[in-house]
């Protein structure tokens, strides 16, 4: 089927911009079941869809995808909202997932795009000399880290045992602490 | 209005040797009946091998193929900075539009290469029997990120004294249940099951 069902029915809300009833005519439904998702028609944050998400919510009849920092960075994908709709997003390569995308926007359906929280492990080095080696250990493993203040914080991509496995000999002498978040 | 470039891109990394192109031998053909069209682009240290091999195979038309020489260490041009190949598949994209599919061959790496999702939007990675039965245990990312994990040279595996069955269990286990697929790209054993999770996750034509 190509095309959003009730897209009449949308057409008759005003506040919808024209550019996002337009736009809900790219998504098309492929192999059984699967729903392609081809663009983001607009922001959640936006005041003219804001309206419209707020009372399909009202009606549990918005669906939200709930994607990892890696996914969010993907232009092609296959998942499922939360609700259990199968979806293939495949974006142009110039559009890119943000929090709060709005991919389909249907008279009784909404799918809305959520960046899942990241985890961070924070390391506190005991002086220069530990830091400057924790550093070159991070990089070596190519880890994704923050300097926030005096700690080095490590973006938790994998299970955190791992980590905490690669800085084995810095905790057992104790070069560097663990720092709660 | 031109239209966005959207093909596919598809990554496949792995240690030196352990079928790459041996597998993009058998999914080009395959692709191919399939009606997929589709273009390659092959990375190596600082020549142009894999990709010439592809060319000289019939398979392809060679202008399909486009070799990037990294230089450096292969894993730079498809994690740290994949500016080359973001390029090739952009200007093969343009030259063959529409198309449908660009398959991406890293140059052999160790364990730890992997693909920047902002280069592709799928990766495979590459090992085989006669490289250890000890390879997922080792738990390199490669092998513990990938969407896809290919064990290759099946058939070897009990001239090198490896334990297929118990391989293939340990690196479902580090994968924590992601896809694991058991190959000889030699005789094209299971290369259908690669092109099926291809087709499922960003074809999505099946």
């Amino acid at each position: 089927m190509k095309g959003g069902a009730g897209l009449t029915d949308i057409r008759r809300r005003s506040s919808i911009p024209m550019q996002v009833i337009v736009n809900v005519a790219e998504h098309a439904r492929g192999e059984a079941g699967m729903l392609k998702l081809t663009g983001i028609v607009g922001m959640a944050s936006e005041a003219g869809l804001g309206g419209t998400l707020h009372d399909l919510a009202h009606e549990d009849r918005v669906e939200t995808i709930v994607l990892d920092r890696r996914d969010m960075l993907r232009k092609r994908l296959r998942t499922v909202t939360d609700k259990g709709t199968d979806c293939a997003i495949a974006l142009p390569r110039t559009t890119t997932l943000v929090d709060g995308a709005v991919l389909l926007l249907e008279a009784k359906r909404a799918i809305i795009v959520r960046a899942s929280v990241e985890t961070w492990l924070h390391l506190k080095p005991a002086d220069a000399a530990v830091a400057l080696e924790l550093g070159y250990h991070a990089g070596n493993l190519h880890w994704r880290v923050a300097f926030r203040g005096p700690l080095l914080a490590v973006a938790l991509e994998g299970p955190r045992r791992d980590y905490l496995a690669r800085l084995e000999a810095f905790l057992a002498d104790g070069r560097i602490a663990l720092v709660d978040d | 209005m031109t239209e966005p470039l959207s093909a596919a891109r598809v990554g496949i990394g792995g240690p030196v040797g352990s079928g790459k192109t041996a597998l993009l031998e058998r999914l080009i053909p395959a692709f191919a009946d399939r009606g997929t069209s589709l273009a390659v682009i092959t990375n190596d240290l600082v020549t142009r091998e894999d990709a010439e091999r592809l060319q000289r195979s019939g398979l392809i038309e060679p202008s399909r193929v486009v070799a990037v020489e990294a230089g450096a260490c292969p894993h730079t041009v498809i994690r740290e900075d994949p500016t080359l190949n973001l390029d090739a598949a952009e200007r093969l994209e343009l030259t063959f539009h529409p198309l449908d599919l660009v398959l991406l061959e890293s140059g052999g790496d160790n364990l730890a290469s992997t693909f920047s999702p902002e280069l592709v939007d799928y990766w495979i990675f590459v090992i085989d029997v006669s490289g250890g039965g000890d390879i997922p245990r080792k738990r390199g990312p490669g092998v513990l990120q990938a969407d896809l994990l290919v064990i290759n040279k099946a058939d070897l595996a009990p001239h090198v004294g490896v334990d297929l069955a118990a391989m293939t269990k340990e690196a479902r286990d580090v994968r924590r249940g992601r896809p694991v697929i058991v190959t000889n790209c030699g005789t094209g054993e299971a290369v259908d099951d690669v092109v099926d999770h291809i087709v499922l996750n960003v074809l999505f034509d099946g």
